[in-house]
């Protein structure tokens, strides 16, 4: 099986008066198993000309569910603008948050509800790839 | 204003037949500016021993802006998860070790980040709320 891994550094040295200073290593597995993830999209990288409204990037349906440890990989790599923020959200209109210009994330997906963004300008460019297992554990 | 870095690393040797290396930054800006957040909670931890779903962090408590949310499942036992649910649905859950880290639009106090964990056993996460 796969080895993949993802780190995070999180990084300050003002944001209080003890820096900040984290760094985690995680091996992406199935879930409730040592074994690794066994399917990836590849990273996409997609320019919209114009806006876009609840734009799918993870469909629930192509993805097994529940007992899983698909990750979610998106940055808003837009940049022109600093305004020009993408709204990552969940189906039936939950609003997990923004990424502006520069910002990425990483999150657990339970394929259970699409992955969908909404962009508020036109010619904003997403990176986005997913982690997943082939079957539920 | 503070600056906070965000660096993230996605490796694989095998996973496709192209090796992966993708690396990125952020730096953790107030929405829409280049004015870096000027808040956070520090990295604290939390521990239960119960499967009780808990609230995180409450949306009420928070304005709107460009805050992130960190979240790592401190655990070695891999059958043993933390799901998180944002506004009432189910984002995830984090297995063993894995953490992550997203933004967060804490818009009203329905958009509460609840965690809940998988064992009634001493189960530990770490956190961490950078916020305008």
């Amino acid at each position: 099986m796969a080895t993949t891994q993802a780190t995070i550094s999180l990084t300050s040295s003002d944001i209080t008066g003890d820096p900040l200073n984290l760094t985690k290593t995680t091996l992406l597995t199935k879930a409730g198993t040592d074994t690794g993830l066994d399917e990836f999209t590849g990273i996409t990288k997609r320019l919209y000309p114009a806006a876009q409204t609840d734009t799918v990037i993870a469909a629930d349906a192509s993805y097994a569910s529940t007992t899983v440890a698909h990750k979610v990989y998106v940055a808003n790599v837009t940049s022109a603008n600093v305004t020009s923020y993408i709204m990552i959200e969940m189906e039936g209109n939950i609003l997990v948050g923004r990424l502006y210009p520069g910002d990425w994330c990483f999150i657990p997906w339970a394929g259970t509800l699409d992955i969908m963004v909404t962009t508020v300008d036109p010619h904003v460019a997403i990176e986005y790839g997913i982690f997943s297992q082939s079957v539920a554990s | 204003m503070a600056t906070i870095t965000a660096s993230l690393t996605l490796t694989s040797p095998d996973l496709t037949t192209d090796s992966l290396n993708l690396s990125t930054s952020a730096t953790f800006t107030k929405a829409g500016t280049s004015t870096g957040l000027t808040s956070c909670t520090g990295v604290a931890r939390k521990t239960t021993t119960a499967t009780t779903q808990y609230v995180l962090f409450d949306g009420d408590a928070f304005g709107n802006g460009a805050h992130k949310v960190y979240i790592k499942n401190t655990s070695s036992t891999a059958a043993e998860y933390v799901t998180i649910e944002i506004n009432s649905e189910q984002m995830g859950k984090l297995y063993a070790g894995d953490w992550c880290l997203f933004p967060w639009e804490a818009n009203a106090d329905t958009n509460d980040i609840k965690l809940a964990p998988s064992v009634s056993t001493t189960f530990t996460v770490e956190y961490a709320l950078f916020y305008e």
